[in-house]
């Protein structure tokens, strides 16, 4: 089943967006047009997918990989505890109702 | 009806044309036209993911089947373009149909080199480029066949990596007299010849292949040592050629490549060329180039689509290229020149450690392997055309971004 999910824009406004199950995050949110450059197509390569999620569904995704979490550290706007490469984010049930913040581009 | 805009390709550069047009507002007809079959995919993994994973045997798709449709995206898939006509402005399809174009988008990609040497039709020859390709190579990579790789760059060393992880033995050739010479330095490529050595990859430098041999079908190869190496696949993996054929029949200004400005334009204002096909200046250092990554399509293909919407150049990222081989990372950002100084930062022994070159002082490009975190900081850095203490940067210790000698002077 999809989730429902809102998902605020580098502007600040809120739009309403369906996260298919065989999508990864990233892929929900360049598919519904939003301004990621996903660059190097999901393999954690790049930064250019970079979120905010809300803290306690940040701790529930489980341990970020070392790769990723050396490329978040580097970004432009970093925060240890929402940031989130939406590459690296795939689509589970427990998410659905989520709100996903695009972080400032590079 | 308006008259549509047309892309013709849909590789990372053609599907991002239409993409971007779309999101950036563009609401007129749309075609994209696929030579080949099925939905468009991504390339990159065709060599990485794809061939070295036991389970995956295609590349993911770039866009979801919907996607398309939902997007008044008209696909048009197994259909080659024959001709442009400039004057009609149409251009004109394989079954004698024709199309007429408002805008015409070339994203024709680039093809693999092939050998002109005897043998080089046999079946168990085989290039890498698309998905038939993959498919292909995947179906050979059967324990204890022997594969005879050709070039030791990033498609060469990564065939090697899967050959021999799938219990084939691999021998690559090379004529240079290090792997990936084009695109690194000596120090990543003799890291990289070790991790294969190691995994039983062996190498033949400063060696050329002369013939291959067999009656139905690939026996062995005889190099210009004068060896003969019995092989059952013989890989071809020596760089590519753009697909600018239309283009030069149209009479389009090319010179390997397809020429095109800033804004991706071709001659002809009303035609775009993105992706492997074009030929460009490159903007930092002033040098004409053709780029054969996926940064640089997606790059050309936000220009085209700008340009053509009549909205704002976007500041293009940093070139970058990416290759995994028994699984290490080696990332390179920025174009090196093999006139840099070159700064070695931390330590190979540690499998995690970065190379800088450093042009006129400030870093032009740097490969890291298994650092990610350089690579991100370095990007940066190239980006923003800034100079580093070439002591300091070469302590893995010390934060890349920090070694900067120039920051007051930008920020102030």
């Amino acid at each position: 089943m999809s989730n429902n999910i809102t998902v605020i824009d580098r502007a600040g406004s809120p739009s309403q967006v369906e996260w298919e199950p065989e999508q990864t995050l990233m892929e929900a949110l360049r598919d519904n047009d939003f301004p990621l450059l996903a660059s190097c197509g999901g393999t954690a390569s790049c930064a250019t997918c970079h979120v905010y999620l809300e803290p306690q569904v940040v701790s529930g995704l489980g341990e970020r990989s070392e790769d990723e979490i050396e490329l978040l550290e580097e970004a432009e706007g970093f925060d240890a505890e929402t940031s989130r490469l939406s590459c690296q984010v795939a689509h589970a049930q427990s998410l659905d109702g989520i709100t996903v913040t695009l972080a400032p581009e590079e | 009806m308006s008259t549509p805009i047309v892309v013709v390709g849909a590789g990372h550069a053609g599907v991002h044309t239409a993409s971007r047009l779309v999101e950036l507002g563009y609401r007129g007809e749309l075609i994209l036209i696929d030579e080949e079959d099925g939905l468009p995919y991504e390339r990159p993994p065709l060599s990485k993911d794809v061939l070295a994973g036991a389970e995956s045997h295609e590349p993911p798709a770039l866009r979801k089947q919907d996607y398309y449709e939902d997007k008044g995206i008209r696909r048009i898939a197994g259909s080659a373009v024959t001709a442009v006509d400039r004057s009609a402005r149409e251009i004109c399809l394989a079954d004698g149909s024709t199309i007429p174009y408002h805008r015409l988008i070339l994203a024709t990609g680039s093809r693999a080199r092939t050998l002109d040497v005897p043998g080089a039709a046999l079946p168990g020859v085989q290039v890498l480029k698309t998905r038939a390709d993959g498919r292909n190579l995947k179906a050979m990579l059967r324990p204890g066949v022997r594969f005879v790789i050709v070039g030791a760059g990033y498609i060469g060393m990564e065939v090697a990596a899967a050959a021999v992880k799938s219990g084939c033995s691999a021998t690559v050739l090379e004529y240079q007299d290090r792997s990936m010479s084009r695109v690194t330095s000596e120090d990543v490529s003799r890291y990289f010849e070790d991790l294969h050595v190691a995994e039983g990859v062996q190498f033949a430098f400063g060696s050329s292949l002369e013939r291959i041999e067999g009656s139905d079908r690939v026996e062995g190869v005889v190099t210009s040592d004068g060896e003969t190496i019995p092989a059952d696949v013989v890989v071809v993996g020596i760089g590519v050629l753009p697909n600018q054929e239309l283009a030069e029949a149209a009479g389009l200004d090319c010179s390997d490549g397809i020429v095109v400005d800033e804004h991706a334009r071709t001659s002809d204002p009303e035609i775009y060329a993105v992706g492997d096909v074009t030929r460009f200046t490159c903007p930092r250092e002033g040098v004409s180039m053709r780029l054969e990554c996926v940064q640089n399509a997606m790059a050309q293909a936000d220009s085209a689509a700008r340009h053509i919407l009549g909205l704002d150049a976007a500041v293009a990222e940093v070139p970058w290229f990416w290759t995994v081989q028994h699984g290490v990372r080696l990332q390179t950002a920025g174009v090196r020149s093999s006139e840099d100084h070159v700064v070695r930062r931390g330590d190979p022994a540690d499998g995690k450690f970065a190379v800088l070159y450093l042009r006129d002082g400030r870093l032009a490009a740097l490969d890291t392997i298994n650092a990610l975190g350089d690579f991100a900081a370095g990007k940066k850095l190239i980006a923003a055309g800034a100079r580093l203490d070439p002591v300091l940067a070469a302590d893995r210790a010390v934060k890349l971004a920090t070694t900067r000698t120039d920051d007051l002077a930008i920020s102030r």
